[in-house]
């Protein structure tokens, strides 16, 4: 076997992620950078995104997923970059060596200078939400059915019950409608919708498609293929209440229950996770806890726009540059304390509070007029209002902090009812 | 789709009903005799009923009631094990039972007047010996009482409550249907033939003899029958008049984890020790176990049911594992629950293993009631059937030509690097990982499809290398498999199906749909 490449930056897996973060070492002064994607094509999930909605912060513009990903695929092969198509990551060592495969060259040993997980995220599955029933075919998560039907142009169902009102559920209930298949209806076991408000609109009430909140499927009928689900009201502790249980016909269960960031590689390489987001704990140049291991995207936690994975991805990028070139300070980081009303924030370290420092997070619970704010030391450093927050909504702070907060020993981020200051 | 797609022959010398386990370890133990050897299996693929959905458990016998056929059964067929399955391609692993003793089996306020020496006496070494006793005199060797710290050195999960243990080394692991379609591919390469998707409707006796199997595809004349039907083994014994024995189906729903989050976290199948009147199911008690792959698999459940295809899994069975094992391992990882599936077992009325030659049929041979332990009877099972087969005029003589090797097929995340090159360079589909949480590849998919007994759905295929088994569930592998499938099955997508006819896995394509067509 012949030694072990070193190139300076492996990133791993090439959506929109791992896009951006390659490009960004480059640009930042890496020569080598290696992209390894495991599909036949780059852009991972955005070729089967055909709606629009994509751009509108990092472009200014209202684009289509493969729209979005071409701007980079563009980028990318005018850059210099080692794209290997086809090529599934065996193995990754906390030394940062990495076991690849494809059918060309056979198993490749990487040694590489620095690597950025871009790994995205999976769907959860029946099982994970415990549904009773039988395991007939038919039951598909959305966004498998969603590249089923535009990339592969097959119908996974005719006859469709959607379970979860999470963004890819709301786009797949427009999208099996307009390819001729019949939405019974969506369920969403909590009493908001998952999904953001634009797409609760667009998706269904502009396609008289019912919303059931506070209902969930109990049982999947069909031996050989579904042909019922059960549905049911469910009480305040999210518990099916027998009486209100109702047989709804359908050939297909559609499920849009949730995205867990993909962090097998992470594991295997010991990088420390967080139980919350259920990706890497990062810094604010988005560094895990191994050495010369970042990470972006969904695979530190499921992100509601492309646009900010494109903005963790370049910082990324540009820390896994700054890394091997040698100009990253290590310094002792300090813990970013989610605070009142704050369900999880990333990066959940910062070392150098001195430089802009962007921090992403999601509330608890739905709140009106608000300020989102964020506290260094104690001061103040960031503050907006807000007339709504939703847990789908990721809440975006950027902040530069000088003198005495630029040296502070903690940070806080809270959101507030907005009285508390008048 | 049909295994073998030619047509029955008109003629066999012996005839086995049922492509299960058992069935299948028959088949092969005749082949030893004779390659005049058909087996008939109503499903898509043989390994579908219960032995497609038990808990891989090779047991021991410890669990059985003294006395019974299953009893002796188990026990032989245990120590039968490692020979049974040698040149097959599969393994056996004896990973061992622990029996875990707790405070709950004799709850502290029931103690009565008891002192808490005697309690302790009790709970500590007289029902960890009885159970080594009790073991032993079903002919069980090598088992161990331990102590509670001992008991926690090898399972660190286990309650706190535990207070004693008995270890049973001669547990163990076997993928059920692994071994299913590696018997069954072993009896084909020693001639006999597999037919898939041939239901049998009915027999031809006369002068109180077998004569002929009739079956939906037509007829084959036969003097031999073989009943391993499972479940439904009452019915047929009933088509040919050779019944007397009724089958009530149960059924077992256990819970399966992602294998990276729950490797070893039993080592061994941990059960609970409970006294009679504590035991909540029917069931043995089930267990928390690996499986031959490394998940964490808790159960099973026994729930009576009506219905020989239910297969469904209730809110309160799955209620029901996770308060069983709270106490047995309190902090066992809800989280990473992959996977559920749930299978029917075949009790008959006496709970006991009905097999033996009907007296009102000759020729025709009722294998019938095979529950748990029929996985660990498999092998004793086979070896009294073809006694009874011989009796009755089977080939006595060994044939010298039996072939004993099937051929393991390789797999790809299994093998060195050095391995992996050397495919890859044969053909390069080694190279293209196709399942991508079970790491398995192309070429994998391509053997399994034209393999011995070849696959030809989804499951049959997940059966055989694993795709969809991981913790995304077929989310990412799904379409691959079904287009490799189509392509080389020459059919169109659209005519791929999970498990067999009625359960496609796309309903048309988007161009038929907006035509308004489609399935």
């Amino acid at each position: 076997m012949s030694a072990a490449r070193r190139p300076d930056c492996a990133v791993i897996g090439a959506g929109p992620a791992g896009l951006g973060a390659a490009l960004a070492a480059r640009e930042a002064g890496l020569k080598d950078v290696m992209l390894i994607e495991r599909d036949v094509e780059l852009g991972g999930i955005l070729p089967q995104c055909i709606h629009d909605g994509f751009g509108s912060i990092v472009f200014d513009e209202v684009l289509t997923g493969p729209q979005y990903a071409q701007r980079y695929i563009d980028r990318i092969e005018a850059a210099d970059i080692d794209v290997r198509l086809n090529t599934m990551v065996l193995e990754m060592a906390p030394d940062r060596r990495i076991t690849a495969v494809n059918a060309r060259e056979g198993v490749i040993e990487l040694e590489p200078r620095s690597i950025v997980l871009a790994m995205g995220c999976r769907e959860r599955t029946r099982h994970q939400v415990m549904i009773p029933g039988y395991r007939p075919a038919g039951v598909i998560c959305a966004g498998a059915a969603q590249r089923d039907i535009n990339i592969e142009g097959i119908m996974p169902g005719r006859s469709v019950v959607i379970l979860g009102s999470g963004d890819i559920g709301l786009i797949m209930a427009r999208r099996f409608t307009l390819e001729g298949a019949e939405v019974e209806g969506v369920y969403e076991i909590m009493a908001n919708p998952g999904g953001l408000s634009r797409n609760v609109v667009q998706c269904l009430h502009d396609y008289d498609i019912p919303l059931h909140l506070s209902h969930t499927v109990t049982f999947i009928h069909g031996r050989k293929r579904v042909e019922a689900v059960t549905v049911a009201q469910v009480d305040g502790g999210l518990k099916p209440i027998g009486e209100t249980e109702r047989l709804v016909p359908c050939d297909s269960l559609v499920l849009s229950v949730g995205l867990i960031p993909e962090n097998e590689l992470s594991l295997q390489a010991g990088v420390e996770l967080d139980p919350v987001t259920a990706g890497p704990v990062v810094d604010e140049s988005m560094h895990t806890s191994v050495d010369g291991i970042f990470a972006c995207g969904n695979v530190v936690g499921v992100f509601d726009l492309v646009d900010w994975v494109t903005r963790t991805a370049e910082t990324a990028g540009r820390g896994a540059a700054e890394y091997v070139l040698g100009k990253k300070k290590i310094r002792t980081p300090i813990r970013v304390n989610p605070g009142r009303n704050v369900r999880l924030v990333v990066p959940q370290l910062v070392r150098n509070l001195g430089r802009e420092v962007d921090f992403y997070f999601r509330v608890q619970r739905p709140e009106r007029e608000v300020r989102a704010n964020v506290l260094a030391g104690g001061e103040q450093v960031f503050s907006r209002k807000a007339r709504m927050v939703r847990p789908p909504e990721m809440i975006h702070a950027q902040i530069s902090a000088s003198g005495a907060a630029g040296k502070a020993k903690d940070i806080t981020l809270e959101v507030v009812p907005h009285e508390k200051e008048t | 789709m049909r295994t073998e797609t030619s047509s029955l022959p008109a003629r066999a010398g012996l005839v086995i009903v049922g492509g299960g386990v058992i069935g299948c370890s028959i088949a092969r133990e005749a082949t030893r005799y004779t390659p005049d050897v058909v087996v008939l299996e109503k499903e898509s693929d043989v390994s579908c009923g219960t032995s497609k959905a038990n808990n891989a458990e090779v047991h021991s016998g410890i669990g059985e009631d003294a006395g019974t056929l299953k009893q002796k059964l188990n026990v032989r067929g245990n120590q039968m094990y490692d020979e049974f399955v040698r040149g097959l391609g599969v393994e056996v692993k004896r990973h061992g039972m622990l029996i875990v003793v707790t405070q709950r089996v004799i709850p502290e306020e029931t103690a009565g007047g008891m002192s808490e020496e005697e309690r302790e006496e009790i709970l500590t070494r007289k029902i960890p010996q009885g159970i080594v006793a009790y073991g032993e005199k079903a002919g069980i060797k090598g088992l161990r009482v331990l102590t509670r710290d001992e008991v926690f050195r090898m399972e660190p999960n286990v309650t706190r409550e535990a207070v004693a243990g008995v270890f049973d080394g001669t547990y163990g692991l076997i993928s059920p249907y692994k071994l299913t379609i590696a018997l069954a591919e072993h009896a084909v390469i020693n001639g006999a033939r597999v037919f898939t998707d041939t239901a049998v409707t009915g027999f031809r006796v006369e002068d109180g003899g077998v004569k002929a199997v009739i079956t939906d595809r037509g007829e084959i004349e036969t003097s031999l029958v073989v009943n391993a039907a499972g479940v439904f083994a009452d019915e047929v014994a009933d088509m040919a008049g050779a019944g007397g024995f009724i089958i009530h189906p149960r059924k077992g729903a256990t819970l399966l984890f992602d294998r990276q989050v729950t490797a070893e976290y039993v080592k061994s199948s941990v059960a609970e020790f409970r006294l009679p009147g504590q035991k909540t199911t029917q069931s043995k008690g089930g267990g928390a176990m690996p499986t031959d792959e490394g998940n964490l698999q808790l159960g099973p459940t026994a729930v009576e049911t009506g219905d020989k295809y239910d297969t469904s899994i209730s809110a309160e069975e799955i209620e029901e594992i996770f308060e069983r094992f709270h106490y047995l391992l309190p902090d066992f990882p809800r989280d990473a629950l992959i996977s559920a599936f749930s299978g029917i077992r075949a009790p008959t009325l006496e709970e006991d293993f009905v097999i033996g030659a009907s007296e009102a049929v000759l020729g025709f041979v009722n294998v019938a009631g095979i529950q748990s332990p029929g996985l660990a009877s498999a092998p004793a099972i086979a070896e009294m059937v073809i006694g009874i087969l011989h009796e009755l005029g089977m080939p006595g003589e060994p044939r010298p030509d039996f072939d004993a090797v099937r051929p393991k097929p390789a797999r790809f995340s299994q093998l060195s690097n050095a391995e992996r090159n050397a495919l890859i360079k044969e053909d390069p589909r080694w190279g293209h990982v196709i399942c991508r949480c079970e790491t398995v590849t192309e070429m994998e998919v391509l053997n399994a499809i034209h393999a011995v007994i070849p696959a030809t759905n989804m499951d049959a295929v997940k059966r055989r290398t694993r795709t969809g088994m991981g913790r995304c569930q077929g989310g990412f592998c799904h379409n691959r498999v079904a287009a490799i499938l189509a392509g080389e099955l020459g059919i169109p997508i659209t005519a791929v199906t999970k498990d067999g006819e009625g359960s496609p896995i796309f309903l048309g394509t988007a161009k038929d749909f907006l035509r308004g067509e489609g399935a």
